[in-house]
């Protein structure tokens, strides 16, 4: 229990694997502040009870909120979308399968946060 | 399927002990948060496409399970957080790394996360009880 071993550098190759995961790490720095400051706000502070149209629409009055939200959006999701590649590809043995898993995640990545993004910009609508 | 059933096997039955188990927990909170994640960017973009939609939408999230749902949602962020800075770390500054580190921070994380997420738990626990019961 007490052997340790010594930690061992490689050399990294600049393609597009290695920025990917430089981007995990400080992405996910980046979003500790982020998403925990949101998290804190929204659920903790305000809470669900307290959120409506009304809610959204007075927060996105200030413009700050809206870039904070398109920050956030643009962020998290590419965060999260790239780690849940890392984890297919863990488990995706064929090269086929892993080319269709990456497809299907680089359409719904794009257009969820497109779909996310024209919200944002177009704000509350009343109904 | 057998390709699914190894490493999902291999992951609950390999022995790394502190750093398989921080491991696991990050990749099940990093889903987990995800998959919230993709359905809150859709809930909230009802408020331009579909306005009527999103009061049904926050009328479920305000339902107890989804209450609770969401204290589970809170830890995961905050272990996922505070696990991928302690990765981010060992990764970026090799050679603050060691095997008792690499253990004693595993507990670290875990103690730090707790600490976080009980007065959150707590409040949100207290709305629960307040609009709920």
């Amino acid at each position: 229990m007490t052997a340790t071993t010594p930690a061992r550098t490689v050399a990294r190759p600049r393609n597009f694997e290695t920025k990917a995961w430089l981007f995990m790490r400080y992405s996910g720095v980046l979003l500790i502040p982020l998403v925990w400051i949101h998290v804190l706000i929204q659920d903790v502070l305000v809470g669900v009870h307290a959120i409506d149209l009304d809610y959204v629409a007075m927060r996105w009055a200030t413009l700050g909120w809206r870039v904070y939200d398109m920050a956030l959006l643009a962020f998290t999701f590419a965060h999260g979308m790239n780690g849940l590649r890392n984890v297919l590809n863990d488990y995706l043995r064929s090269p086929r399968l892993r080319r269709v898993a990456d497809v299907v995640l680089l359409v719904g990545w794009i257009v969820i946060s497109a779909i996310g993004a024209v919200a944002i910009v177009g704000g509350v609508r009343t109904p | 399927m057998s390709t699914l059933k190894v490493p999902l096997e291999g992951s609950l039955t390999y022995r790394g002990r502190e750093g398989q188990w921080a491991y696991l927990l990050h990749r099940l909170t990093g889903l987990g948060t995800l998959l919230f994640l993709t359905i809150h960017i859709l809930d909230t973009s009802t408020v331009y496409f579909l306005p009527d939609l999103y009061e049904h939408a926050i009328a479920i999230y305000r339902l107890t399970p989804f209450m609770l749902g969401e204290i589970v949602l809170v830890f995961c962020v905050l272990y996922h957080g505070v696990n991928g800075l302690r990765v981010a770390l060992f990764d970026l500054r090799p050679e603050l790394w060691s095997e008792a580190r690499q253990r004693s921070s595993f507990w670290w994380t875990i103690a730090l996360s707790l600490a976080f997420w009980l007065p959150a738990a707590y409040l949100m626990g207290r709305a629960i009880v307040e609009h709920n019961l």
